[in-house]
């Protein structure tokens, strides 16, 4: 058996099934968007002039622009929600449990509903929001209110409800990641210095933890900028973000504007990432 | 040293100290007394409670019983940052997304002094500590030795009263800790700081501890300076512990001229018999120091054995003989001095020991 040294010619074939595959799944249909989103004219050929009318027609829409406001503001408020509760689940389970068992189960507990898919999981909160669902069922028994409330589902109060679910995870991981880096010995060499816990937590731990949580809201901001599975399920047809406007365009065959629409969430996508970065060098990750 | 009335304010004291985790006892009635600015060692082998004992007093655990005072005042109940006490932890602890130097400023900052006068004490800090080049360093990118001072100078700015460490040159090289214990005993002297120094290396805590104190199973074996653990174990477990001890049990016999005879496998033997009140029959100890050993004894040496050498060991200043007995138990026969061996591997000698050399152990 032979062995393939590093940087030697003959590893970087080892690259090549990866870089094809993402190649002609990822790079290609990319491209492929961002060329469509700039096809003008009438017909929708190959053979179209390239022009800038689609996006025009995109940004003189007022509607479309509020949909791009909106969407961002619901991944802040995600952003928001989920990173204070993803960061006291993972300081509880990490810091706050002292026995390993119960963080265990506890961790598995908050785990293993992730195996399930978005879609199904999304699916679930229909029973629970609905007029007749768990929520509104529990409120009358326990006499907080007398009618079922109507606002949970097909609502944003209810799309953000199921996404919290669905995301918190996402904020909690990195940072029980990063905390499990941090030797406890470190809180308490800050607390003989006669740092107060909170002192603790602000000066040594939060810092420490940064990384994990930007990561977190990174993932976060990704996943509500591209849901539109959650939106459709729980929203009804009453609610949109970007997301669900593509497909909308894609049901509507309108390749053009459906391709638009993605290209600028992969722009504002990917400007979230460099923005991110700036914060925080991901790749010092664990250094 | 501080003497006299300045020692009548103790800096700590331990009144019995009790910590249970679950059915195991950490810690089991442990009192102590710390006078002024002394430097005290907590020695043991792991395991023993030396390092929950530590902890106690830093705050870190809670003891389920037993009082704890520093510098007279109660603080049995206080978390660690009421305490006037600074420590400086095993693996150092540094915090790693801080310069040295902010490291250092790190607990005058938490005392609310003003930014200027931080800045000047860390400066005059680092001077002391020679690690002025450091300041903006990450602790990432220090050796094991300048982790060390980074992590007492940021200990030691602060001025507790008490300094406590945790096994605080464990992780050095051992050619630099001989260098790093003098310069630490230094300090302490000079500083007028209080130390507690956990370690499980009897050579750091006889070369150190003003008062050292032996751990085991939970609990003080002895406590007292350096000298008189090393002369008078009061234990088995300290004499058995601690170097260059001959440990022999036996049952107790007749007390003539305030000798007490002791018979064991390997013999009968006089050992000064102190305030021994045992009666006939009862199971006792006694050590005898390695360098105590005779070669040849003349007719006036009581105590007697046979023993073939089974290892000479040599340790630079001291070379050490080991002989089998006729239980096979094994007895230390150390000789000073770089000299050619007294016997060789295989020689069967005859050694022995005046009754004065013998320790007898509490029962």
């Amino acid at each position: 058996m032979s062995t393939i040294r590093p940087g030697s010619p003959t590893s970087y074939w080892l690259a090549v099934p990866a870089a094809a595959w993402m190649l002609a799944a990822v790079v290609v249909p990319t491209l492929l968007l961002l060329w469509v989103s700039f096809w003008g004219g009438r017909a929708f050929s190959t053979a179209s002039p390239l022009t800038f009318d689609n996006y025009i027609r995109f940004f003189s829409n007022g509607a479309y622009l509020g949909l791009v406001l909106s969407t961002f503001g619901q991944a802040a408020l995600l952003m928001a929600i989920t990173g204070t509760l993803g960061y006291s689940i993972a300081y509880f389970l990490v810091v706050k449990l002292q026995s390993a068992r119960w963080r265990t189960a506890l961790f598995l507990a908050f785990v293993i509903p992730f195996w399930t898919s978005t879609l199904i999981r999304a699916i679930a909160w229909v029973p629970f929001l609905g007029v007749n669902g768990v929520i509104n069922q529990a409120l009358i028994f326990l006499g907080l209110t007398s009618a079922p409330i109507e606002a949970f589902l097909y609502s944003m109060a209810g799309i953000t409800m199921a996404q919290v679910s669905l995301y918190t995870m996402l904020a909690a991981g990195p940072v029980v990641y990063m905390l499990n880096t941090i030797p406890p010995a470190l809180r308490e060499a800050a607390m003989t210095l006669k740092a107060t816990p909170f002192t603790v937590w602000r000066r040594i731990i939060f810092p420490l933890t940064l990384p994990g949580v930007v990561i977190g809201q990174v993932l976060v901001f990704l996943n509500v900028m591209a849901d539109f599975a959650t939106v459709a399920t729980i929203g009804g047809n009453k609610h949109a973000l970007l997301g669900n406007l593509v497909l909308n365009f894609y049901e509507g065959s309108q390749l053009r504007f459906a391709s638009v629409v993605a290209v600028l969430l992969m722009v504002c996508m990917l400007a979230g990432v460099a923005l991110a970065l700036r914060v925080v060098d991901i790749r010092k990750l664990g250094a | 040293m501080p003497e006299g009335p300045l020692l009548t304010q103790l800096d700590l004291e331990l009144r019995g100290i009790r910590k249970r985790y679950g059915s195991f006892t950490a810690v089991d009635g442990v009192s102590l007394e710390v006078g002024k600015g002394q430097f005290v060692c907590l020695l043991g082998p792991s395991g023993c409670g030396k390092t929950t004992t530590l902890r106690c007093i830093a705050g870190l655990e809670e003891p389920d019983d037993g009082d704890i005072l520093i510098g007279g005042r109660e603080v049995t109940g206080d978390p660690p940052w009421k305490r006037d006490i600074a420590m400086m932890f095993q693996d150092f602890a540094l915090f790693p997304h801080m310069s040295v130097a902010k490291q250092i400023g790190f607990g005058l900052e938490m005392q609310g002094r003003p930014r200027a006068e931080i800045e000047a004490r860390v400066r005059e800090v680092l001077a002391s500590f020679e690690i002025l080049p450091l300041a903006d360093r990450r602790p990432a990118s220090l050796s094991g030795g300048q982790k060390q001072r980074v992590a007492l100078a940021r200990a030691m700015v602060t001025e507790p009263r008490i300094l406590l460490l945790d096994e605080p040159i464990g992780a050095l090289d051992y050619s630099l800790r001989e260098t790093v214990m003098l310069e630490l005993k230094l300090l302490q002297q000079r500083s007028g700081i209080s130390f507690i120094w956990v370690t499980h290396d009897q050579n750091e805590a006889f070369s150190l501890g003003d008062l050292v104190v032996v751990m085991n199973h939970a609990r003080i074996e002895q406590q007292g300076p350096p000298e008189e653990i090393l002369a008078r174990p009061r234990t088995p477990f300290v004499a058995g512990f601690v170097q260059g001890n001959n440990v022999f049990r036996g049952k107790a016999g007749a007390i003539e001229a305030g000798l007490l005879r002791i018979v064991t496998e390997v013999g009968e033997f006089l050992v000064p018999a102190g305030a021994h009140t045992a009666a006939p029959g009862a199971l006792v100890s006694f050590s005898v120091r390695a360098e105590r050993i005779i070669d040849q004894p003349d007719a006036a040496v009581r105590n007697r054995v046979t023993g073939r050498c089974t290892a000479v060991e040599f340790f630079g200043a001291v070379r050490r003989h080991v002989l089998e007995l006729a239980d096979g138990s094994l007895l230390k026969y150390d000789q000073f001095g770089a000299l050619a061996p007294r016997f060789v591997t295989g020689q069967v000698v005859d050694l022995g020991w005046r009754a004065e050399d013998a320790v007898l152990h509490a029962p």
